[in-house]
């Protein structure tokens, strides 16, 4: 029962988007209708499905899904052409970034109640990016994995071109090209995963109980991360971010900064590292330097800009780049707080990007020069916002603290003078995020209200549940962390177990 | 109701070839404005595809006429692509023949437009069966020469003669390079026959061999418009009438690509390896440079040619891989080209049916015209290889038949080409999407027939990928 529920996570968008072919797109309160209703259905399906993967736990997992500890294990044999199955299943990494999705995508569907143009074909394509980002947190075998991860492409720039703002088709190509080039490494290298895995599947489980010639890993590690990293905005390939998120609805900046760049890190995790942990051990400190330019860069770029959503982006790329610096800790802890920070940051990002789109809807400028005194006449978009920076800056409380210290304390327990440089220009880093979002907090919410928005309204009830409902997460994960780093730990460890397992081999001349 | 021998599976062959004298000679028999060869050519090329399936794949081949004519597995699917894309493009020639708004049909003769269309499917048909070098290049001529007639076909039009002109000199350079290259082949193995000289490559080669390989890859290069020989092609393209480029675009590369097969699996599978780079060179550099040409088109045609120059590249890409993954994914990567083409041909069609063929005419349309934008879509993503399309599933084929022989830096090299092919893509869904409405553009009417077509094209982009069962099905053919 429970399985069939799981398969449902990412079938009910799709058929949500068949079943509105026949309504004509004049009706859009039945069409808003429609999709809410489908969207919470989901929502609560995952929830649920959240709770059964707590409540078992570590025990009792199926032996097929070996080394993984998956639940709701479905295995069926898909493409015989090359051998592609459909394998999807859950362990508490990814079930618990699937319940952000859900989180996100409902959130996603509330506050698009007043979009502008065609709502028919925008609401199909949100469900169609949902049913991409579900996908690639489900499956387990690296076909439909890359199925998932791609499928991101066909609505990204659909989305942004016609229902964006300013520069709408620069800033759509630009992220639509960007995350294809990430992904057609990713393509390149699954090739050679399959073919020198020498196993005769794509399962992730079946390629992790093999080791991967160290040649081949030389290269397609690199090739597999950075192609993953483009999508998480690691430095050098950050530049799509923020004119994307900048240019998309607020729907769209929820979704693509909340849970499709968490994908990117997702997949550094779950797939470039777990299979190929040998040549991570070599690679990885590489990547620690290029951190440098997220971690402590992004704060001071954010502080010089004036447009809400540029700050929002770069404030994201510094995000992103502490689940980077857990990533390449290789310590359990520091894994964790990867994870932690992957699923903190998506709610808070998408309550920032939710509260802006709200306030930008009103206000009609993102510029915060221009605004002012807007606590007055919107206390509550207000405090929305001012919460979501608090979160940001990671106050004790929220999930940002939890997070960003595990990943702190993880880091700093590697035994590498880089990455305790850069564990501490990270923790200085604070300070600076702290000084732009309060900065921006007091520029847009205090200080003299401009006569244009005189006549201003605060939040409806719609958009007051979403700011509850995320507030309520963020808080949930800040003063209770046990229960979801409960759910991690057992989930990452397997995969720390393969990632300690792996022996560095001597290659001359490179790492070290 | 056949008798267990081969014998039998020679009738779909044996109609088609009677087939297009019917339908010409149906002309005699009926005034200008009958509907009757319209008939014919309906229900004798669907009788056709019907009777194809009658033949059991895997078992075995069959060989007859001396054994110079084979019908193997490879060759019935080939035969099936062929008539799929000969029925899309009767489909999409109606609307030409038919009075349009000025009362006057674009192009005249719908009889023996078929006519040539079923001689060009059948040129087709003898490449895939030929077994000996005389009747291959029999079928690679058969195929030509009916496409030199289609560019021509409205007298009167400038661009379309010029074109035709174009393409007459150009494959003919081709068909003397071929014949030079067979000529050698046979110096070097001293027979006609394919199994002869596959013998013979396989004892040994000589610079005679390799003489000959050269000339035949430049020969087929033309027609296969493979970089450097691609030039002709655009021009061609848009001198031709648009249901001929749809025509040209789909059977004319899939013969052409089985011409390769056949050659590459055939009498030179010994020297597939020393080959490789040969093919890989071309492949990279057709594809990389049919992207580069696209980029800046902002004629329909114009870009559908460099478009498809670039998937003549990634088809190229399989030929590096075993006989049977090879052969399965050209099989079905040609399918799904089908049906993505004349998918956006129909679209562009449509558009031309009432506006100028530029970019500039679809602005607007998904305002105006809702289910055309988005059938647009799905045939540019699917062309683009964006997954859940069939495109990308066909692509993956291709790549994974590249890749399973170790030639990861060509893949990877096609898939990073991928990035560049989904720029023009976009370019051309931006015109459509989000472009303003121009008020100066007549509005489009769509008949029923066109509705349905569209319709039923965008669902086949759409589930053949992503079904299972359809997708194995028609790679392990359509048989009941």
């Amino acid at each position: 029962m429970d399985t069939i529920l799981f398969n449902l996570i990412w079938v009910i968008p799709l058929v949500t988007v068949l079943a509105c072919i026949p309504i004509p797109a004049a009706r859009e309160r039945l069409l808003r209708g429609i999709h809410t209703a489908s969207a919470t259905l989901v929502l609560g399906i995952v929830c649920y499905l959240t709770f059964r993967v707590y409540a078992i736990g570590s025990v009792s997992a199926n032996e097929v899904a070996a080394p993984l500890l998956l639940r709701f294990f479905t295995d069926i044999p898909w493409l015989s052409m090359f051998n592609a199955h459909y394998i999807v299943g859950a362990d508490g990494l990814n079930m618990l970034l699937l319940a952000l999705t859900a989180f996100i995508v409902w959130a996603g569907v509330l506050v698009s109640y007043r979009i502008k143009g065609n709502q028919k074909v925008f609401f199909a394509l949100i469900q169609i990016l949902a049913t991409s980002v579900y996908g690639v947190y489900m499956s387990f075998d690296l076909v439909l994995f890359f199925v998932f991860y791609e499928m991101e492409a066909l609505c990204m720039y659909l989305m942004i071109a016609c229902y964006g703002s300013g520069k709408r088709d620069y800033g759509g190509k630009k992220l639509t090209l960007t995350l294809a080039f990430g992904s057609s490494m990713i393509l390149a290298t699954l090739f050679g995963l399959y073919f020198e895995g020498g196993v005769n599947s794509w399962s992730i489980m079946e390629l992790s109980k093999v080791t991967l010639p160290m040649e081949f890993q030389m290269w397609a590690f690199p090739l597999m991360f950075m192609g993953f990293a483009v999508s998480s905005s690691l430095f050098p390939f950050h530049f799509w971010s923020p004119d994307g998120h900048s240019a998309a609805p607020t729907a769209v900046s929820m979704l693509a900064a909340g849970v499709m760049m968490k994908m990117g890190a997702y997949g550094c995790l779950r797939v470039a590292m777990f299979l190929m942990p040998e040549a991570a051990k070599i690679w990885l400190p590489y990547v620690v330097a290029l951190l440098i330019f997220n971690v402590v860069l992004g704060p001071f770029i954010a502080l010089r800009h004036k447009d809400l959503k540029y700050i929002t982006a770069y404030s994201s790329i510094s995000h992103l780049g502490l689940i980077f610096l857990g990533l390449a800790a290789l310590t359990p802890v520091g894994l964790r707080g990867a994870s932690l920070q992957m699923i903190s940051h998506g709610f808070l990002t998408g309550l920032f990007f939710a509260t802006i789109g709200m306030i930008y809807e009103r206000t009609h400028t993102r510029d915060i020069t221009q605004m002012g005194g807007i606590m007055r006449k919107m206390p509550f978009l207000g405090v929305g916002f001012v919460l979501a920076g608090f979160a940001g800056l990671g106050l004790p409380g929220f999930s940002g603290f939890i997070a960003e210290s595990t990943i702190f304390i993880g880091a700093f327990q590697q035994d590498s003078t880089l990455t305790r440089i850069v564990t501490i220009l990270a923790i200085l880093s604070i300070t600076t995020t702290a000084v732009y979002i309060l900065q921006t907090a007091n520029r847009m919410l205090h200080g003299p209200l401009p006569q244009k928005y005189e006549s201003l309204t605060d939040g409806c009830f719609r958009e007051k549940l979403v700011i509850v409902v995320l507030v309520a997460c963020l808080l949930f994960i800040g003063i209770c962390p046990g229960w979801i780093s409960d759910m991690l730990d057992w989930s990452i460890a397997p995969i720390f177990a393969k990632i300690s397992a792996a022996t560095q081999p001597v290659i001359g001349g490179i790492g070290g | 109701m056949f008798d267990f021998s081969t014998s039998h599976f020679l009738i779909p062959d044996l109609l088609l070839l009677i087939f297009p004298f019917i339908v010409i000679g149906s002309r005699l028999f009926c005034n200008a404005q009958s509907k009757m060869p319209w008939r014919i050519a309906n229900f004798g090329f669907i009788a056709i595809f019907i009777l194809l399936n009658f033949i059991p794949l895997a078992s075995g081949e069959g060989r007859f006429f001396i054994s110079n004519w084979r019908i193997d597995d490879f060759g019935v699917l080939m035969r099936e692509v062929l008539l799929v894309s000969a029925i899309l493009g009767m489909w999409f020639a109606k609307d030409y023949f038919e009075h349009g708004a000025d009362g006057k049909p674009q192009m005249h003769q719908i009889a023996e437009f078929i006519g040539a269309i079923a001689f060009a499917t059948f040129g087709g048909v003898t490449v895939v069966s030929a077994c000996d070098m005389l009747t291959f290049f029999l079928g690679l001529e058969i195929a030509t020469i009916p496409m030199y007639a289609l560019t021509a076909w409205n007298k009167k039009d400038q661009l379309g003669s010029e074109a035709a002109t174009k393409y007459i000199l150009m494959g003919s350079v081709a068909t003397a390079f071929e014949l030079f290259g067979f000529s050698y082949l046979y110096g070097f193995a001293g027979s006609l026959h394919f199994s002869e000289i596959q013998t013979a490559v396989a004892s040994g080669t000589s610079p005679l061999l390799w003489v000959a390989v050269l000339f035949l890859f430049c020969g087929i290069g033309f027609k296969l418009t493979l970089f450097p020989f691609y030039t002709w092609a655009p021009d061609v393209y848009e001198g031709a009438p648009t249901p001929v480029t749809a025509v040209l675009s789909v059977t004319s590369k899939a013969t052409a690509i089985a011409f390769l097969v056949v050659l590459v699996f055939g009498p030179l599978a010994p020297i597939q390896e020393q080959i490789a780079p040969l093919i890989a060179l071309l492949a990279g550099t057709t594809l990389f440079v049919g992207n580069l040409g696209a980029l800046k088109q902002s004629r329909l045609r114009r870009f559908m040619a460099y478009s498809s120059i670039a998937q003549a590249g990634y088809i190229m890409v399989a030929l590096l891989g075993p006989a049977a993954t090879a052969k399965t994914a050209i099989i079905y990567y040609l399918f799904v080209y089908a049906v993505s083409n004349y998918l956006a041909f129909f679209v562009f069609g449509i558009i031309g049916h009432h506006r100028e063929e530029t970019f500039a005419s679809l602005r607007g349309l998904s305002k105006q015209n809702p289910s055309l934008a988005i059938s647009l879509a799905i045939s540019m993503f699917s062309l683009a290889g964006i997954p859940p399309l069939a495109g990308f599933f066909g692509k993956f084929h291709l790549f994974y038949s590249g890749a399973s022989t170790g030639h990861y830096m060509l893949v990877a090299f096609a898939v990073l080409n991928n990035v560049l092919a989904l720029f023009y893509y976009i370019q051309l869904i931006k015109s459509a999407w989000v472009d303003e409405p121009d008020g100066h553009l007549t509005p489009l009417r769509l008949t029923r027939r066109q509705r349905a077509v569209i319709v039923a094209l965008s669902i086949a982009v759409v589930a053949l990928g992503f079904l299972p069962f359809l997708s194995n099905n028609i790679v392990a053919g359509f048989s009941f």
